[in-house]
């Protein structure tokens, strides 16, 4: 062997000695962990993985830092053929790829992907210190320069050493190295040419080595893992329908995660897979309002928290500057409780990190410490004991049918078709019970043969579990599921779209298989049949808001929309719209606590946005929780006479002229 | 250090109250039963006394309906025991009675202190405490929003009209009427409670003879008679500012 062969090759095992004790130190507890099954529908996640890393689906839906993660991304891979080049030279006399093309195609190639990454680089560095979009705040700053740095380093030097021996004149490859052979060129000018280029060559192939060695280095205590972790954490995504949450087993004597080291191993390797991009910051409503949570900082903290624990020496400080407890130390209760389980976060990781199951897990153990507000404590316990939220009686439940001037079905004595199942605000708001009055004449008009469950109807635990309250949660489900087990029906109507999601996903998970469909679906089904015919079209402009658990929980994205448009409207989108919706800031349990700590309420930042449209007459909603939560956010900006909010079903009813006297 | 909590059930108010077709009761079909919010109060002074200087706590309850479901809140709290008196009927007692009833039971047990709510809804003069602690034969401090032990006596907060307060230590045994837990009645979580339900231990006692007597009958009960309707003041807010003046005037409220 040659001197320079035994340096490279003392200095290529010490690297990887070191990386290698370094994963494996990152990667121990992941073997420790509890178990998370993700190894089932191999194809489905593969696929994904193609799509994800090789298409670049979710990073290229924001335009500018996609098109550069790809420039980068495409020029590592093509440039991993000149690293192996260069430490196959060194370390093996005669190592050549000229037989697969190295010295034609690939060193094309090469040349074009050197500046195609340099491009990216710059549009990176330009992103970084000059555009600096708030969802950079609170990432490692200095971790991601370090890392730009090393990357133009290999990639700078590699071509400096190209370009170098190409002027050597004896570079079989140069007639396939444009670039090098113009900056060989440019040597040439200055006069430096035949052997006078190879002291330089050889500099700039020792700094590109030195350079990747440096980067294998650094990766396992960067950020930068995910070049790793990346596709990992990809291929073990969560494929479980988006509305079921990962359930906790309630024999256990304490549920939820209180130490970092209960959380799943998939859990734990999201940490990792964390580029601190922060696209989940930049869509969180409950970050936009000001709250104390950014799923991307709670992202950090938990892996920290891990790495603190493992002694591998975490980057930051804790919140409360030091304490060994996740919670209340590193993650604050009012962070965990800010969320509204929006979903918005996930939907846009590019690497499919789950931060909702993660932070439903903390509240878990809040809510059996019983850290909580006391506002979210009486609703519990008025659910436990009324089975509803509105600390009422179960009997006035079905109290607003009252005034209808017709009877409804009691679905628990007779057969129906269709069973309504009302929840809670559309049953017990009086802000609300005119529109489910209202839909129940729609139906009734329609010739829907519907029924209610009266005061055996239990709020669906939906929130319930998102609140961390799991064994009430089942106890609700429970309850519904004994009681709907006893009626006879076809399918299940929700009003309420997170009543929706409990009945349609979660309760699956408790062997319910009933069809269950959402107030706007039906209504598009009886304006698509006939049954239901508008005698005045609407003939105005609206703005539709997607319910985060009708639209991206549930996919129910075209069904209000097209009742908007047999309605005669027509429907001027928000830019945040269908997947990209902005969540009123109800969900989650959100809307049984105070709003401490909110600077501009979620609510209040959506009108502005539908005002800004300049030519909605309406703001169009599809969720009791949002009649009330819109309807205070356009009094409180006083916009009244800018926008009006409206539920689907009074637009429906009005499209019909079915005023309330008329049928009473 | 051994700490009874006297607990029971009062009416819940999100149900109409209506009375029986004898006209001396409410008319318990329609009745929805909770925790008496004081006696809530009374178990979250016990269970924090227990975490701070490690206390045994057993919570007692006169057996009725639905009184298990309490007792296993309670454990699910953090009560170590849950004993339940039988006095012979499922009917609530009024305080007299119900002092009586538990008196035997108490003493068998043998607590230090013995924590009561300071008043229910169907106790509003609070007697429950006051009588208690006469059948025992022991101390009594009530309206008490902070119990602290201090060797062989404990240090109460007693709160008096105008928001004053004493500190007064009381000797052991004795019996409290709690206002109030220096924090809230902490949530119990439904899987608490459903182990807590799996594990059944209640305990039962038999209330001893002569329990249960005494006290007042209650000849008549009815709901309160609607009163004159409220005078609404109309105006300009300086109006109404001055009618609400010349009232309070009128009514002596107001000086100089
Ligand atoms: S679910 Fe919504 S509110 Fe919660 S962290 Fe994600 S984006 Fe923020
Ligand atoms: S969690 Fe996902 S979206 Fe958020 S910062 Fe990390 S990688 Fe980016």
């Amino acid at each position: 062997m040659t001197p320079t062969a035994i340096v490279l090759a003392v200095l290529l095992i010490a690297t990887l000695a070191w990386a290698g004790y370094r994963f494996q130190r990152l990667l121990r507890p992941l073997f420790q962990a509890p178990r998370e099954d993700r190894l089932d529908h191999v194809g489905q996640r593969l696929w994904g993985v193609v799509t994800n890393v090789g298409g670049h689906s979710r990073l290229l839906k924001n335009r500018y830092s996609g098109t550069l993660h790809l420039f980068i991304f495409s020029g590592f891979v093509i440039l991993l053929t000149g690293i192996v080049q260069a430490f196959g030279q060194g370390l093996v006399p005669g190592f050549s790829l000229a037989p697969i093309g190295g010295n034609t195609w690939i060193a094309l190639l090469q040349d074009l992907f050197d500046v195609i990454v340099m491009v990216g680089l710059a549009m990176a560095a330009y992103n970084r210190y000059v555009r600096k979009p708030e969802r950079f705040r609170g990432s490692n700053e200095k971790d991601a320069t370090i890392i730009l740095a090393l990357i133009f380093a290999v990639v700078f030097d590699m071509l400096l050493h190209n370009a170098f021996r190409v002027a050597t004149g004896t570079d079989p490859s140069a007639p396939w190295r444009p670039v090098s052979s113009g900056l060989a060129a440019l040597f040439g000018l200055v006069g430096i040419h035949g052997r006078s280029a190879e002291l330089p060559a050889a500099i700039f192939y020792w700094t590109h080595v030195l350079a990747v060695l440096a980067f294998l280095a650094y990766i396992p205590t960067s950020k930068h893992l995910h070049i790793f972790v990346g596709i990992p954490n990809i291929f073990f995504r969560n494929l479980q329908p988006n509305g079921v949450l990962p359930a906790a087993d309630l024999s256990q004597p304490s549920i939820g995660v209180k130490d970092v080291h209960q959380l799943g191993w998939k859990q734990m390797l999201d940490l990792y897979a964390c580029t601190e991009c922060g696209r989940c910051q930049a869509v969180c409503p409950a970050h936009a309002a000001g709250q104390p949570l950014s799923p991307k900082l709670l992202i950090m903290d938990l892996r920290d928290q891990l790495l603190d624990a493992e002694g591998i020496g975490g980057h930051r400080q804790a919140a409360d500057g030091g304490s060994r407890e996740l919670l209340g130390g590193r993650i604050l209760d009012q962070t965990l409780w800010s969320c509204t389980t929006c979903r918005a976060c996930m939907q846009v990781c590019p690497l499919h990190i789950e931060h909702v199951p993660k932070i439903v897990d903390m509240r878990r153990q809040l809510v059996e410490q019983g850290r909580m507000e006391p506002r979210l404590q009486d609703t519990l316990a008025s659910l436990t004991q009324h089975g509803n939220s509105f600390n009422q009686s179960e009997r006035m439940r079905a109290r607003w049918t009252r005034e209808l001037g017709f009877e409804v079905k009691d679905a628990r004595k007779q057969a129906v078709d269709v069973l309504w199942f009302v929840g809670d605000f559309a049953s017990y708001d009086p802000r609300v019970q005119p529109m489910t009055r209202a839909l129940a004449r729609i139906l009734q008009r329609a010739g829907v043969d519907f029924g209610i469950l009266y005061e055996a109807e239990r709020n669906t635990g939906n929130d319930v579990r998102r609140v961390g309250e799991e064994g009430l949660y089942e106890m609700l489900a429970q309850h519904n599921l004994e009681t709907l087990g006893k009626c006879s029906f076809q399918r299940i109507m929700t009003t309420d779209p997170h009543s929706l999601n409990a009945l349609a996903q979660e309760y699956r998970t408790l062997g319910s298989t009933y069809p269950v469909i959402h107030y706007t679906r039906l209504l598009e089904e009886l304006l698509t049949s006939g049954a239901l015919k508008p005698e005045r079209p609407l003939e105005r402009v609206a703005t539709y808001h997607d319910p985060c658990y009708l639209g991206r929980y549930n996919g129910g994205f075209d069904a209000p929309r097209q009742v908007l448009a047999r309605l005669g409207l027509r429907v001027h989108e928000m830019g945040r719209c269908r997947e990209n919706s902005f969540c009123c800031g109800a969900g989650g349990g959100r809307i049984w606590m105070d709003d401490t700590g909110v600077t501009e309420r979620p609510s209040e930042n959506r009108i502005r946005e539908a005002v800004a449209l300049g030519d909605a007459d309406y703001f169009v909603v599809a969720c009791p929780k949002d009649v009330v939560m819109y309807t205070a956010a356009v009094q409180s900006l006083g916009m009244e006479d800018r926008i009006q909010v409206k539920d689907v079903i009074e637009l429906t009813e009005m499209a019909l002229s079915l005023e309330p006297a008329a049928v009473a | 250090m051994h700490i009874a909590v006297v607990v029971k059930q009062v009416p819940d108010l999100v149900e109409e109250l209506e009375v029986d077709a004898a006209g001396t009761g409410l008319d318990r079909a329609w009745v929805k039963m909770k925790l008496n919010e004081f006696d809530d109060h009374a178990l979250e002074q016990a269970v924090l006394l227990k975490e701070a200087g490690g206390a045994q706590v057993s919570v007692v309850a006169l057996d009725g309906e639905g009184i298990d479901q309490v007792l296993y809140a309670a454990v699910a709290r953090g009560a170590d025991r849950a004993l339940k008196v039988d006095a012979g009927t499922q009917e609530p007692l009024d305080s007299r009675r119900a002092a009586t009833a538990l008196a035997g039971a108490i003493r068998d047990l043998g607590p230090d202190l013995v924590l009561t709510g300071v008043q229910a809804a169907d106790d509003l003069f609070g007697q429950m405490a006051p009588f208690l602690a006469a059948e025992l034969g022991w101390p009594h401090v009530s309206v008490v929003s902070q119990v602290e032990v201090a060797g062989a006596a404990v240090r109460v907060q007693q709160e008096y009209a105008g928001g004053r307060m004493a500190t007064l230590e009381v000797d052991l045994p004795a019996v409290i009427g709690v206002q109030a837990a220096p924090q809230p009645p902490r949530y119990v979580p439904v899987s608490r409670l459903r182990q807590a339900m799996a594990s059944g231990a209640l305990e039962t006692a038999t209330a001893g003879a002569g329990a249960g007597t005494g006290g007042a009958a209650v000849t008549q009960l009815a709901k309160p008679e609607a009163g004159r309707g409220a005078e609404m003041l109309t105006g300009s807010p300086d109006q109404v500012a001055e009618k609400i003046e010349a009232l309070l005037r009128e009514r002596g409220l107001l000086r100089g």
